[in-house]
């Protein structure tokens, strides 16, 4: 492979593109409690740029506003994390996450005094409907928005259409499912891209996690039906087993014959740096991982079940599949305090009855 | 106006609020619901009211503005974007109201902390669904302990959540927060919605979580579960389900069972909004005909 693997602006060859979305600063941050400094944002920021990285994506784990004790404290504010990586990029386009509910139009605004280029507007799958104000807002103001629908494997593929349909009415630029339990395997992603492509006519982009070993799997899958936007993290940077790994999807999809536009070497480097700077070791496919997957539980779950496990005595994977049977979405973190004290007592009473 | 002991009243909005509150309003002895306000005749919330005997418009305020009849009270269960023009509109006549939306418009009363209050003013917000819930508790822990953070965390079924809610989520956060900071007197507050689309339904719930000193779980008990009493005088199903403390950090979570005749027990989002709405009208009432009484006797 050379060293450049896509085929550059210049060049007439029809690959199919697929164009990289980078939240190793987003979703990373739930790997680490949400504490990247600035140094090492500004630090990963310019490497991303420098692989010619389409999007960089900053912020809480959560999005903006999201900071609070329920999902944990960042280390900086999310006008320290979007001025830094504003200046560390000179040609990757700055993104944003945000979760209505969690963050509001100020926060957006916030955003734009940043000069972002891209924000993406999350709800759960089934509830699209509470971005219609923020959609709208960021059309007014001109500004390119995603709307994403997560924990996607809670819905059918005919649902997730109907909802991907109705965000572009609401004035979304591209839609596109997160898979953020690490619950699926191809064939439903297969099914699900195929849906929406069908349904909508703008850009439709699929996010990784790697629960059950199947990110670039999936992401490979859901290019195959028609994704045009694919999310990956550098060294798989994110909550619980970690995202599709970055620097692992961008030659997949090369060898495939996609252009991504990425400098391969250069791409390797920033993970090298990620690898360095940003975490102490990469994610992994632990116990809790596979049963958070299985369980289809949010993967940004596995810090705060594991600490209050210890705290309460119970097995994490029984508090994983718990919620899973109480269908506990993202931002639902309140609820692993009651399941866990739940699970104790359970446990107390089947051992005093022995 | 009055007649036969009861004051006037009106619905404006006939969403899945207005609907609940339609059937508690017609249960109060106090006042007489003459008319319930929606958009659209064939609404599922409107023939509701038809099929209850209600008299029903589609007019939106000018059902209110253009007819001879004279309101008391006005309880406005449709959206924060439209309260402020439903504000103007009906200040000349002197209607008194009581705003369902996160409008921030009106005097914020959360009947247990500041109810009184609401006797002094024309226009009054009822906060928020989660305001209602967890600002007894908050104040309560706040007046006597030093708190210097307040988290909100605020989770309704997806089904509990109609269109107008949705489209308020900013109002939501701001207005609850407003009202927790106004109402507590502590500076740093967080609110947080979530809308849960488990099936079964998810129980209303909001999880509070403060920042602050000598919070022993002993005095936050006491006060948690003596707030909690108090709701409950109104709000029959409200209870704690969890409070813990240690020092330097409380958490208590809340869930409100829905009691109403047609809501579902999941919806405690509604049912206790509009409990709280309905205890500050009754009291509207009641002092006014004893004011009545004091002057023609």
């Amino acid at each position: 492979m050379s060293q450049n693997t896509g085929t550059g602006p210049g060049d007439t060859t029809a690959a199919k593109s697929v164009q990289i979305h980078d939240p190793t600063l987003r979703d990373g941050h739930h790997a680490v409690r949400h504490q990247l400094g600035s140094r090492q944002l500004r630090a990963y920021a310019a490497a991303a740029d420098a692989a010619a990285v389409p999007v960089v994506e900053v912020g809480h784990g959560n999005g903006l506003g999201a900071s609070s004790l329920q999902v944990g404290q960042a280390r900086c504010s999310d006008d320290e994390m979007l001025s830094v990586v504003r200046e560390a990029l000179r040609n990757s386009r700055m993104g944003v996450f945000m979760l209505p509910g969690w963050g509001t139009v100020e926060d957006l605004k916030k955003a734009i005094s940043h000069q972002v280029d891209l924000v993406r507007i999350g709800t759960h799958c089934t509830e699209g409907n509470l971005a219609e104000r923020h959609l709208g807002f960021l059309r007014e103001a001109g500004v390119d928005a995603h709307a994403v629908l997560l924990m996607s494997h809670m819905a059918s593929a005919g649902r997730l259409a109907e909802e991907c349909a109705r965000l572009v009415g609401y004035g979304a630029t591209g839609v596109g499912i997160l898979d953020s339990s690490g619950h699926y395997l191809p064939a439903d992603v297969t099914e699900r891209i195929g849906a929406i492509r069908a349904a909508v006519a703008v850009p439709v982009l699929f996010h990784g996690h790697n629960n059950l070993g199947m990110a670039v799997a999936n992401s490979v899958a859901a290019v195959e039906a028609g994704a045009d936007i694919v999310d990956a993290c550098a060294r798989g940077f994110g909550a619980g087993a970690g995202n599709t790994q970055l620097e692992v999807v961008v030659p997949v999809l090369e060898r495939m014959g996609y252009s991504t536009g990425i400098d391969l070497y250069r791409l390797l480097d920033a993970a090298d740096i990620a690898a360095t700077e940003l975490m102490d070791a990469p994610p992994s496919i632990d116990s809790v991982g596979i049963v958070s997957g299985l369980a289809g539980v949010f993967s940004g779950f596995k810090t705060r079940v594991l600490d209050i496990s210890r705290r309460e005595g119970v097995d994490p994977r029984d508090v994983f599949f718990e919620l899973g049977r109480l269908q506990a979405v993202a931002g639902q973190e309140d609820l692993i305090v009651d399941v866990a004290l739940n699970l104790r007592a359970t446990d107390e009473r089947t051992a005093s009855h022995v | 106006m009055e007649r036969n002991g009861r004051l006037s009243a009106v619905v404006l909005g006939a969403g899945l609020i207005g609907v609940d509150l339609m059937t508690k309003v017609m249960r109060s002895d106090v006042l007489d619901l003459r008319l319930v306000v929606g958009r659209d005749g064939a609404s599922p919330g409107l023939r509701q009211a038809d099929r209850l005997g209600l008299r029903t418009a589609t007019d939106g305020i000018r059902s209110l503005t253009d007819t001879d009849d004279v309101f008391d009270v006005a309880f406005d269960a449709t959206s924060a974007l439209s309260h402020a023009e439903h504000a103007a509109r009906l200040a000349p006549l002197g209607t008194v109201l009581i705003d369902l939306t996160p409008s921030q418009v009106g005097r914020m009363v959360v009947p247990t902390v500041n109810g009184p209050d609401a006797l002094a003013h024309r226009d009054v917000n009822m906060v928020s669904c989660g305001g209602q819930a967890s600002i007894p508790i908050l104040h309560a822990i706040a007046r006597r302990h030093r708190v210097d953070y307040i988290e909100v965390v605020t989770t309704a079924a997806s089904m509990s959540v109609g269109p107008s809610t949705r489209l308020n989520l900013d109002e939501y956060v701001g207005t609850t927060r407003a009202a927790v900071r106004a109402l507590t007197g502590v500076d740093k507050v967080k609110a947080i919605l979530n809308l849960s689309p488990a099936r079964p339904p998810a129980m209303f719930r909001v999880a509070m979580s403060l920042l602050g000193e000598d919070l022993t779980d002993t005095s936050v008990r006491a006060l948690v579960e003596d707030a909690a009493r108090g709701v409950r005088a109104f709000v029959d199903g409200y209870r704690v389900t969890a409070c813990t403390a240690d020092g330097e950090k409380a958490f208590v979570a809340v869930e409100v069972t829905a009691r109403g005749e047609r809501t579902p027990e999941y919806a405690g989002n509604i049912d206790i909004i509009n409990a709280a709405a309905l205890h500050v009208a009754e009291r509207y009432a009641a002092d006014r005909f004893a004011t009545v009484g004091a002057v023609t006797s």
